[in-house]
């Protein structure tokens, strides 16, 4: 078998039934999808099967044999962030970050196949699946509303900050 | 057979970690050569952004830039002790012993200051990290300067350490009674819910939730409300839906897995109007109090007030679930026992007033 993980093809060595929650965890090492309920219930293990939001859990890795599979960790890179993430980062969406994983492969879904802005009631429908307990969901569905609307980047109620100064070691003895 | 709507509010009142004494947090800083400032506390973030508002207190009470400071908590074992992250003591107690820490780094700073400027150290105070004499700013030193200076020409480490703590009570040994504050800040929420009922089903929906909190000061406004919108959904849980044993102490219907705990999904979210009042207490670092654990306390008794000014009828239980709300409806449509009308309600009852606290009857002594 054969996957296209974050657009590096991989040769699959785990049993045809292995859910594809396991091969990308175990055996791939890719572990930004959670292990969380594991019955399909909570959302966290979401990740894009050839650009649909799926719940890797209940995925059987043989029923997606060549498919492309991105997660959070094809979205963006810590220095530069997907606007779904970038919102994420900014509206403090993430308490204790469980869920955070799924919610943003499902948000980066909903907000491409919409391709502009989405409303809160698309958020709600497209979302609804997702369980987090820490944040009460009012900042995950703002960042969603405002990554849709291109939102992101500096904020007006945050200072600017100015060029970084070489850091130097003063003082030394020589 | 009709929907109902109802407004019910509950106050509530928090005491900030476990008091009188035994609940230590601890904090240890030390300054790097070039004047970054390393933080090892005990207090874990657990999504909750004690991180945050611990960098937060030390550039305030240091007066470095917020990007000075690195905060590590990555490990228990040789991080400084804190009991835990519960009881809304975060802030409250590990807050204050990285302030306690941070003023100790403070006067090592100003101390080495001192020496490098040859200006007393009552003279200079640390604005946005450099010392300046107060009143001549002119002569100043920037704080990597000074950490530099110590490092390589003093041979000292800047560092500070300090314990949150509240001390051991005295005990008076003729009464044996012990003189206590009962707590150490106290903070004070209020909550007012609108629900709808259904009397046919029994079904309750939460459809506003208005959330006063009193947090002493707010470090972090945007972690307040954080904080505040997850309780409020949490609190919608033990009010409506969360039940781990719904016939306790009996197991059944227990719930075996994930499906069958029922905590709020996005879809159960109330419209929330969250107000922070801040009411400083002296004991807080910089004035504040607790957000955390208190957050989720307010809903439950605010929901059951609604569903009383809804239907009339109390649900004595948490969760109301759809089947305690029916129970109640059809206990207050058919009071009978063994067949018969008879009425006792004790919110309605006005019991007899009784001359001797109801012991007997005087003279009645065979």
């Amino acid at each position: 078998m054969k996957l296209t993980v974050n657009g590096i093809e991989q040769e699959i060595f785990s049993p045809p039934l292995t859910p594809l929650l396991h091969v990308l965890r175990d055996e791939l090492d890719v572990t930004s999808p959670k292990a969380g309920c594991q019955q399909g219930g909570c959302g966290t293990c979401t990740v894009l099967i050839d650009g649909e939001p799926r719940r890797s859990c209940l995925t059987a890795v043989a029923a997606v044999d060549g498919s492309e599979i991105t997660t959070l960790e094809g979205l963006g890179e810590p220095e530069q962030l997907s606007p779904v993430q970038a919102a994420f980062h900014e509206r403090y969406a993430a308490q204790c970050g469980f869920c955070t994983p799924g919610m943003v492969v499902a948000a980066t879904a909903l907000i491409e196949r919409k391709g502009g802005p989405v409303e809160r009631d698309e958020v709600l429908e497209a979302l609804g699946g997702h369980y987090c307990r820490c944040t009460g969901y009012v900042k995950i569905v703002d960042a969603v509303m405002a990554a849709s609307r291109g939102q992101t980047g500096a904020r007006e109620d945050e200072p600017e900050t100015g060029e970084e100064a070489p850091v130097m070691i003063p003082g030394s003895p020589a | 057979m009709a929907k109902h709507r109802g407004r019910g509010f509950a106050t509530i009142e928090y005491p900030t970690g476990m008091n009188q004494n035994g609940d230590p947090s601890q904090a240890w800083i030390k300054l790097k050569p070039d004047g970054r400032v390393d933080v090892f506390s005990g207090t874990v973030d657990i999504g909750q952004g004690s991180k945050t508002v611990h960098t937060q207190i030390v550039a305030d009470a240091l007066g470095v830039p917020y990007d000075w400071v690195t905060m590590d908590n990555t490990n228990t074992d040789s991080s400084a002790v804190c009991t835990g992250t519960f009881a809304s003591r975060g802030t409250f107690i590990g807050g204050n012993a990285v302030r306690l820490a941070a003023e100790r780094v403070r006067e090592r700073i100003i101390d080495i200051a001192s020496k490098e400027l040859e200006i007393d150290p009552s003279d200079l105070e640390i604005e946005n990290g450099e010392v300046i004499a107060k009143g001549a700013p002119q002569k100043k030193i920037g704080i990597p300067d000074v950490a530099g200076a110590a490092t390589y020409n003093y041979g000292e480490l800047i560092s500070g350490s300090s314990t949150a703590l509240k001390p051991f009570a005295d005990v008076d040994d003729s009464t044996g009674q012990v003189e206590i504050e009962p707590h150490s800040a106290i903070s004070y929420a209020a909550c007012v819910a609108d629900v709808v009922v259904d009397d046919e089903t029994g079904e309750v929906v939460v459809e506003k939730l208005v959330q006063v909190y009193d947090v002493g000061r707010a470090i972090n406004p945007t972690l307040v409300e954080g904080q505040i919108e997850g309780g409020a959904i949490m609190g919608l849980g033990l009010g409506l839906t969360e039940n781990s044993y719904p016939y306790y102490p009996s197991p059944e219907n227990r719930g075996g897995e994930f499906g069958a705990y029922l905590g709020p999904a996005l879809h159960d979210l109330p419209e929330l109007d969250n107000v922070i009042i801040e009411n400083p207490s002296e004991d807080g670092p910089f004035g504040a109090k607790a957000i955390g654990e208190m957050a989720n306390n307010a809903q439950p008794p605010a929901i059951a007030t609604a569903i009383f000014d809804a239907v009339g009828v109390w649900v004595t239980e948490m969760p109301a679930t759809p089947e305690r709300v029916l129970e109640a409806l059809e206990a207050k449509r058919e009071p009978r026992r063994d067949g018969k009308r008879v009425i006792f309600d004790e919110h309605i009852s006005v019991r007899t007033v009784s001359s001797n606290g109801g012991e007997g009857f005087l003279g009645v002594d065979a």
